[in-house]
């Protein structure tokens, strides 16, 4: 029989709910601003966009680690910390609508309204443990993320948002009978609870079973958003038909909110000592680094060599998580905190050299041959891209090298070495077709008489590299703080 | 007697049938279908285990997983709509061209 509950708003705890209203609300007034008077300046959404985003961020800094609103919100270190990155990379993605040519998406405001609510859907993903709750979280930013790609408007955008979907619709069914395999083993669907059941019934051997085999589920679900092997071949074609600047948001954000969704469902599992997970866990990361980083070598285009190159970094984070330590937790967060500011820096020089038209390729906007001799055309555009390319390659002391050096030695720690071996091997694979583009910027005489091949460049744009040139040369000097800000965050709330 | 375990199978052998409509349909349409199959199966497998359990909880998830199944038909019809339009075609072997 159910009773009837009493709540009292401070139980709600609704602070708790602060940063996601502040998205939504955002986004609703996107659309009532567009309803009452139509046909405003793109710039005008941009920093309202980036207000909103703001206000959100200060509100998510203002945020206590507590729980709130029966149970359903838990806002921990992890969550804290996923929300700032996604909301840090966020802002760095809005201002790229900026261009100096006009593309067909950034003229409507419901691609703002969208984004909101996207940054909103994530941000509920992260600070629940409540599989409902992280459910709808998922939903609500990959329905808004489909949406975004498509409205590109190229038959190939269409195709990316087309294969983006049905991989996310295959993922949403592996999750929900995952979901549902826990359920049947645990009786609840709170993933405290869910703990507290397996810690007591483990043993059985039907139990371990039926345990492993939710967790399979689950982890097929994950592998399709973290774009794991095998899961990953919707990836790269993904990347390449959405515009670079979502391409390079896919590559983070939504990555960054399903590993802390991953940490806290399969961190259960790897402290229960179910080591049969942790296993495929980390075949799975071998795998997708060293795939990936083979399937990169033979890429034409610019842009899915950095879509692969995404996939092998995922790997290589995602065999972070395996490892069951507190400095292996951090260092999910720490190497995408270091790889957002260069990898979307990367992907903002793309952007720049975009032109509506294909000038360079029957298929490709970024063919290798486009960037050929770049050094005589454009020296800055050619230095700043490079730099870009060592830091993923992890050249020190750009930023993304600290990400790497901190998860090997977190592997080491652990005691794999073999495993650091083989990230180590991985990173020197990486190197050879980050500095192939390296060597047709510098080395290779141009192929097409251009005098230019920026020409979507404009202030707001530069202001961006800018940012991420800054952030990746000086990641030296802020490496520490960010570090001890993220552990301390991380081993707060019990990873 | 119908118990636990019947659903489950038949909530299984649901989730099978859309996984395996997944991998081999090549019509855009027939493939949504699938995939709402395996939502569905989930749908079967809380309604029989929050039963079981007399717990609120799976019902309720049963629920949201209806709405996010047609708020994702929404938004896939709508692309297929986009597709269509432009391709005439929803066969996915016509549709690719994008590889490697």
């Amino acid at each position: 029989m159910v009773t009837p509950i009493q709540v009292t708003v401070q139980e709600l705890n609704l602070p708790l709910l602060v940063p996601m209203l502040i998205a939504i609300a955002g986004g609703l007034g996107i659309l009532v601003i567009d309803l009452l008077k139509s046909n405003l300046d793109k710039s005008l959404y941009v920093m309202l966009s980036m207000i909103v985003l703001f206000a959100d961020m200060l509100a998510v800094a203002g945020l206590t680690p507590n729980r709130g609103f029966f149970d359903l919100m838990l806002v921990d270190g992890v969550s804290i910390v996923s929300q700032m990155l996604i909301i840090v990379a966020s802002m760095l993605f809005i201002p790229l609508a900026l261009t100096s040519k006009r593309f067909h998406e950034f003229s409507y405001p419901e691609f703002f309204a969208l984004f909101l609510f996207m940054v909103a859907g994530f941000q509920f993903m992260v600070s629940t443990d409540n599989l409902i709750l992280i459910f709808v979280g998922i939903e609500t930013a990959s329905l808004a993320l489909y949406t975004l790609i498509a409205m590109h408007n190229r038959s190939n955008s269409f195709e990316a948002a087309l294969k983006y979907f049905t991989m996310g619709a295959l993922a949403a069914g592996f999750y929900a009978m995952g979901s549902a395999v826990v359920y049947a083993v645990t009786g609840s669907i709170e993933l405290w609870q869910v703990k507290e059941a397996l810690s007591i019934s483990s043993g059985a051997d039907s139990t371990i079973i039926a345990v492993t085999g939710g967790a399979v589920l689950l982890l097929v679900a994950f592998a399709f958003k973290l774009s794991l092997f095998p899961f990953h071949t919707w990836a790269p074609d993904v990347y390449e038909g959405a515009s670079a600047p979502l391409a390079g948001y896919m590559s983070i954000v939504p990555k960054v909110a399903a590993f802390a969704v991953a940490l806290r469902i399969f961190n259960i599992y790897i402290d229960l000592g179910v080591e049969s997970v942790r296993i495929i866990i980390l075949v799975l990361a071998v795998v997708t680094m060293t795939l990936a980083n083979i399937m990169a070598l033979v890429q034409e285009d610019v842009k899915r060599m950095l879509a692969y190159s995404s996939i092998s970094h995922a790997g290589f984070v995602m065999a972070a998580l395996a490892l069951g330590t507190t400095k292996g937790n951090a260092g999910v967060f720490i190497y995408y905190a270091l790889f957002m500011f260069t990898n979307l820096g990367a992907f903002t020089m793309l952007w720049i050299s975009r032109h509506k038209k294909l000038m360079y390729s029957g298929r490709y906007d970024h063919p290798y041959e486009k960037f050929a001799g770049l050094i005589k055309i454009m020296p800055i555009g050619a230095v700043v891209m490079a730099l870009f390319m060592l830091s993923l390659a992890g050249v020190p002391p750009f930023s993304v090298f600290w990400g790497k050096l901190f998860i090997m030695s977190a592997a080491v720690d652990a005691g794999y070495i073999k495993l650091a071996i083989i990230m180590g091997l991985n990173s020197g694979i990486a190197a050879y077709y980050y500095l192939k583009l390296i060597v047709y910027m510098f080395l290779k005489e141009p192929v097409f008489n251009v005098d230019t091949i920026y020409y979507n460049i404009s202030k707001p744009l530069m202001v961006i590299i800018g940012i991420a040139v800054v952030a990746t040369v000086t990641s030296v000097f802020f490496f520490d703080v960010l570090l001890t800000y993220i552990y301390t965050m991380i081993s707060a709330s019990g990873f | 007697m119908i118990g636990l375990n019947h659903y489950l199978i038949v909530a299984g052998l649901l989730f099978a049938i859309g996984l395996i409509g997944v991998i081999r349909r090549r019509n855009l349409l027939m493939l949504f279908f699938a995939t709402e199959i395996m939502l569905n199966a989930a749908n079967v497998a809380f309604a029989a285990i929050s039963h079981y359990y007399n717990d609120l909880s799976g019902q309720m998830f049963a629920f949201f997983i209806i709405a996010i199944a047609a708020s994702e038909v929404a938004i896939g019809l709508g692309l297929l709509i986009l597709i269509y339009k432009k391709q005439g075609t929803l066969d996915l072997d016509d549709l690719a061209s994008m590889k490697g």
